[in-house]
């Protein structure tokens, strides 16, 4: 059964490549997504109560190819083809070309697929398709001016897989097995110092899928955006990066209590803080944007890489994720509606938004309010429950980043105000598909965070509550931030010097492997020796 | 010295790894790529046997009591899945390169930024 998952999708492409012409082909295409969609919905519930697994071969136990869903690959399967579909409704009008549509529903095949494959080779070909079709899609509009960058992106991504490869094949030869769960029980047995370099290669992959630093592969394809339509830039930045904290999270339970935490807690720290400045920098909305989502991930590793007792704060970090993908898939939508309406992407020349175009305006609003933390969104209850039981330094390194992405979307929030050049406003239709699916996000975040406590439960099969008490006091830290945020970007002068030179600053390819190495080689000499 | 291949093949790769960093030409750091999905895959295929070793066809039952002369056929045939992908995208980053090329005449890293970054700036003025 969960072979039509991987299946539909890849059916879909091929028969929107072959009659992408016919409008009438992309609302078939459409009414399947929703199908599979309403499929995957039916898939979480079932995998509530227990793993689904597919034995692809019919060979038992640890033999062949088995596909398991349970309730984590779940939810991420349904977030990808929510995602997908909302992006397919707000596509659906515009004049792509059959390419997009092909690449687009590829791209969805394979996430899934790499959502329900629990075996090291199958993710490492999966993640290898997802490169390239990520890579064609990101150069798509201006193909040429954008090679440079989609030519650094694949060969960078490239390195990474090769040393995906390597530290697998430590791993089969330590274990005999490729099937994660086979290789969690032989490495528990195992003395520490033999599984050290076959933990440094592959988390150095997994790190640099999920962009931690100082693994800025992700820094050219952030800058070759500009080119990409905007429906592409949402579902990488909220879909495929996703899929990067997904191998993340399952590589980090395979190798257990080997497994690094306390490391990737302070690179989640460092990397949230640095996202924070890199985004305050950019004077591009999509880039602000894109550099944003880096910040959210440095605050979602954090959760993460909490000792196991913190029970909360992993599960506030895996809703986290979900709200996340929702609020910037709303934000770039609403950033490619402003786009067109302005005819400029620099923040500086964008004003007026609440009264030019109230659809766009509400959507982004709501998005802004839910990724900041405020009460009554999603943000909040997803940073409540990564707050409620730490205590000392890394509250505020956690109150810190949220502060830093309070900063980044204040700066944000300025092109609602003021009044619009004359001359600037180019007149738009935003037909219903458009208006429906930008709504969509930023409505959800608003009902997520009211249920927040009953849809967490709900999907991670949990019993937590909010205690009132210590939600106030987290609404309060919040306003707080925000009048902070408020007095600080008075100060802030925009064209520091200092930002200046972070948007002139290129890292080549050279310094990019450099820094793969230099990643890889701290953490072997952190697992290897300071442990 | 059973120990040997793997070193070998670690010390390819990490010979390849530094040779990325050190390589201004685009051509280059494509060929020290195809050198470390070799190692890569020669690392595999010794996991996988042995000089000595038969391969995994068995008339005579009585060679299945002892694993050790039989050689492993798994990581070969995952290895021909991985050297297709390698070549695959190999095709890719050569067909990218050519464009480059043709468009601005160089093919070092730091020629290509630049005239990548000379184009930004005018992107920059349209839409």
């Amino acid at each position: 059964m969960l072979t039509f998952f991987v299946i539909i999708p890849v059916v879909i492409a091929v028969f929107l490549f072959v009659f992408s012409g016919a409008r009438s082909a992309r609302i078939i295409a459409m009414a399947f997504q929703t199908a599979l969609t309403g499929f995957a919905f039916y898939l979480f519930m079932l995998s509530r109560t227990e793993t689904v697994y597919t034995q692809i071969g019919g060979y038992d136990g640890f033999l062949g190819i088995i596909l398991r869903a349970d309730n984590l690959a779940a939810v991420f399967i349904l977030l990808s083809t929510v995602i997908v579909m909302v992006v397919t409704l707000y596509c659906i009008n515009s004049d792509n070309t059959r390419t997009f549509w092909f690449l687009l529903f590829l791209l969805e095949a394979s996430l899934i697929g790499l959502f329900l494959s629990r075996d090291f080779f199958n993710i490492f070909v999966l993640v290898e398709v997802s490169t390239v079709v990520v890579t064609i899609l990101l150069m798509y509009n201006r193909l040429r001016r954008n090679m440079y960058a989609g030519l650094l992106f694949l060969m960078v991504n490239i390195v990474v897989m090769q040393f995906f490869l390597f530290g697998i094949g430590y791993i089969y030869m330590l274990t005999g097995t490729l099937d994660m769960d086979g290789v969690a029980v032989a490495i528990a047995g195992m003395d520490q110092s033999s599984v050290a370099l076959p933990y440094a290669l592959i988390m150095t992959a997994a790190a640099s899928k999920c962009s931690l630093l100082p693994l800025l592969t992700w820094q050219p394809k952030v800058n070759s955006m500009p080119g990409s339509p905007t429906s592409i830039t949402a579902i990488v930045s909220g879909l495929h990066i996703k899929s990067g904290i997904y191998i993340f999270i399952r590589f980090q339970n395979v190798f257990g209590d080997f497994a690094a935490r306390d490391f990737f807690l302070i690179i989640g720290i460092i990397t949230g803080l640095v996202g924070v400045i890199l985004a305050l920098s950019q004077k591009n909305i999509r880039l602000i944007l894109a550099y944003s989502t880096i910040a959210q991930i440095g605050l979602i590793m954090v959760g993460l890489n909490m000792d196991y007792t913190y029970y909360y704060a992993y599960y506030g970090s895996l809703f986290h994720v979900v709200n996340h993908a929702l609020l910037k898939s709303a934000l770039f939508m609403g950033a490619g509606v402003i786009i067109k309406l302005y005819g400029t992407m620099d923040i500086d020349k964008i004003r007026g938004l609440w009264h030019t175009h109230k659809p766009a305006a509400i959507a982004t609003a709501l998005a802004i309010m839910g990724i900041m933390g405020a009460p009554f969104f999603n943000g909040s209850v997803s940073k409540y429950f990564m707050m409620r039981e730490v205590s000392g330094l890394l509250e505020w390194a956690i109150i810190l980043l949220n502060l830093g992405t309070i900063l980044i979307f204040l700066k944000y929030a300025t092109i609602f105000f003021g009044k619009p050049e004359e001359g600037t406003i180019r007149k738009i239709h935003t037909d219903w598909c458009k208006m429906t699916a930008i709504m969509f996000f930023g409505v959800a975040s608003f009902i997520l965070g009211i249920f927040g406590e009953q849809f967490k439960n709900f999907v991670f099969n949990l019993e937590v509550h909010i205690e009132a008490l210590s939600y106030l006091e987290k609404v309060g830290i919040f306003a707080l931030s925000l009048a902070l945020g408020m007095a600080l970007t008075k100060y802030i002068p925009k064209d520091a010097k200092l930002f200046t030179r972070i948007r002139d600053m290129d890292l080549g390819f050279r310094e990019i492997c450099a820094s793969l190495g230099i990643f890889f080689a701290v953490v072997l000499v952190f697992v290897g020796f300071i442990r | 010295m059973n120990l040997f291949p793997d070193v070998f093949a670690i010390i390819l790769f990490f010979i390849s790894v530094f040779g990325l960093l050190t390589s201004r030409n685009i051509i280059k750091s494509i060929i020290f790529i195809l050198l470390m999905q070799t190692a890569v895959i020669m690392f595999w295929i010794f996991l996988s046997s042995r000089f000595g070793q038969i391969p995994p066809i068995i008339n005579d039952p009585a060679l299945l009591y002892d694993m050790t002369y039989i050689a492993d056929p798994f990581p070969q045939a995952l290895m021909l899945t991985a050297i297709i992908i390698g070549i695959s995208v190999t095709a890719i980053c050569i067909t990218m390169l050519n464009t480059l090329f043709r468009r601005h005449k160089t093919v070092e890293w730091k020629a290509l930024a630049q005239c990548a970054r000379e184009e930004a700036v005018q992107r920059n003025n349209d839409i």
